[in-house]
């Protein structure tokens, strides 16, 4: 388990991917040709991976996505250390606040 | 025509898009107007034959309450419904539904949700500006009584004029999610691609037979890291000619409320009767500040943080999680945030872990940043 700001990034076993995630979109790589993980809308800085693999997110962007990295990567942003990821599948979560009533978006 | 969307990779179109939905400042007008002439061209009518520019939609709406007879009948079905139907129709037979929705997920839904509720709260600006709601009457003997029935009968009647006018309007630079998933899925279309030169340039249009109202984009938009409306000590959205929207954190503040922040203390928070603007007042004061000022305990400490509760009169506590960031600051020292966490929480790295959505005992990071 991995965490860079308001991301953690979670190892699971292939097993654990849904089925679903197998046809889903691919999310695009960026003009750098790095997977977003999440893009801070004001200053664009990103929580991004280098290197070959596959994003597949569940729904809109503050959802949780798939990861898979066939031979590791690593996630870099503007303002964190980078962090190596081993080869393998990942569930990414963005961090939520909570608010009476509702739940909010952490954005760092 | 040169703006064509010819099938644009989408992570080029939405960054594009993003950028369009977040311009402020005036329109070039004449490209402005000659995209909207081409629309009407392209949907098979003839050009408009009058421009009336607005610094606001409010504005806008304001002409429209009293003279939108004179304007002629709305082709808005024809300018934009008709073309986002051939194009959502030829993007459906190109790609499959499977594959529509494949590339809404990697183009429109990346946008949605940062353009779509800033155009819903201008929307509901103008309904409350134009057609308010009556204040409620809480005696029943008094809310029958038939003068009070009558104004909110006109009240209603008044919103529902107003609820019709905005139905007419093109949301120019606010369509950025369809736009973007057009312009990815290349439809080609002439139609399209003079909404989309409208769209960059412009907030939302009003198109009529023979007049069209535009209205200039925003002169200011403040926006937090998530694309929420957000500003402390200011209106978040303004236009040139003073309408505005206040929010906190994408959560819509009264005018004053800017404010009403300056000078605070712990008791003037613990004496703010809305527990939402209360929370804005809390998180603008500084959790810091008002856990140290109001003496409050912690309840648990352990290497993932620390777990403060903030008793508040009549409402859940505050319990907060206090994370120190793991990357230092340019200046060498360590950046402390407070997130609120459900009151059940008993210990700090229950906290953590209900922030990620995890387990307590599954949160365990092996590296943090």
């Amino acid at each position: 388990m991995y965490r860079q700001g308001d991301v953690l990034i979670v190892p699971v076993e292939p097993s654990a991917v849904p089925a679903s995630a197998a046809t889903m979109a691919r999310q695009p790589r960026d003009g750098r040709g790095r997977l977003v993980l999440a893009l801070g809308e004001v200053t664009g800085h990103a929580h991004a991976v280098l290197g070959p693999g596959e994003l597949v997110r569940e729904g809109g962007p503050f959802s949780f996505a798939w990861l898979h990295l066939p031979e590791g990567g690593k996630v870099v942003h503007e303002e964190h250390a980078t962090i190596a990821l081993p080869a393998g599948w990942f569930r990414v979560v963005r961090q939520r606040e909570y608010a009476p009533g509702a739940v909010r978006m952490v954005a760092d | 025509m040169s703006s064509q969307l010819t099938g644009r990779p989408a992570d080029l179109a939405v960054a594009h898009w993003r950028a369009v939905a977040a311009a402020t400042g005036p329109a070039d007008r004449a490209t402005a107007e000659q995209a909207v002439r081409d629309a009407y061209r392209a949907a098979g009518l003839a050009e408009p034959v009058e421009f009336r520019w607005h610094p606001s939609p409010r504005a806008a709406v304001a002409e429209l309450l009293e003279r939108r007879a004179e304007f002629g009948a709305s082709v808005r079905e024809r300018v934009r419904t008709a073309a986002w139907e051939r194009a959502r129709a030829g993007a459906l037979a190109a790609h499959g539904p499977a594959g529509w929705a494949a590339l809404w997920a990697t183009t429109g839904a990346e946008l949605a949700a940062t353009t779509g509720l800033p155009a819903e709260r201008v929307r509901t600006a103008l309904l409350d500006h134009f057609a308010p709601e009556p204040e409620p009457i809480t005696d029943w003997q008094e809310a029958r009584k038939p003068e009070n029935k009558a104004v909110r009968a006109l009240a209603a009647e008044q919103r529902g004029r107003v609820r019709l006018l905005l139905l007419d309007a093109v949301a120019g630079q606010h369509d950025a999610a369809w736009l973007a998933a057009f312009d990815t899925a290349g439809t080609g279309d002439a139609a399209l691609a003079a909404l989309a030169a409208a769209a960059r340039q412009t907030g939302w249009w009003w198109p009529y037979e023979r007049t069209v109202l535009l209205s200039e984009r925003p002169a200011a938009l403040h926006r937090d890291e998530a694309g929420r409306l957000d500003r402390a000590d200011g209106p978040a959205l303004a236009y040139a000619d003073g309408f505005a929207l206040y929010a906190w954190r994408g959560m819509p503040v009264p005018a004053d409320f800017p404010a009403r922040l300056t000078g605070l203390t712990p008791e003037r928070i613990r004496a703010e009767d809305n527990a939402e603007l209360r929370r804005v007042m809390l998180e603008h004061f500084g959790y810091d500040r008002y856990l140290a000022e109001s003496g409050a305990e912690p309840l648990h400490r352990d290497e993932t943080g620390v777990l403060w509760r903030i008793q508040l009169p009549d409402d859940e506590p505050v319990v907060m999680v206090e994370v120190v960031n793991s990357t230092p600051e340019p200046d060498g020292t360590h950046r402390t945030y407070y997130l609120r966490v459900p009151p059940g929480t008993r210990t700090a790295r229950a906290g953590v872990a209900w922030t990620f959505g995890v387990e307590e005992s599954a949160y365990r990071p092996q590296r943090e940043t």
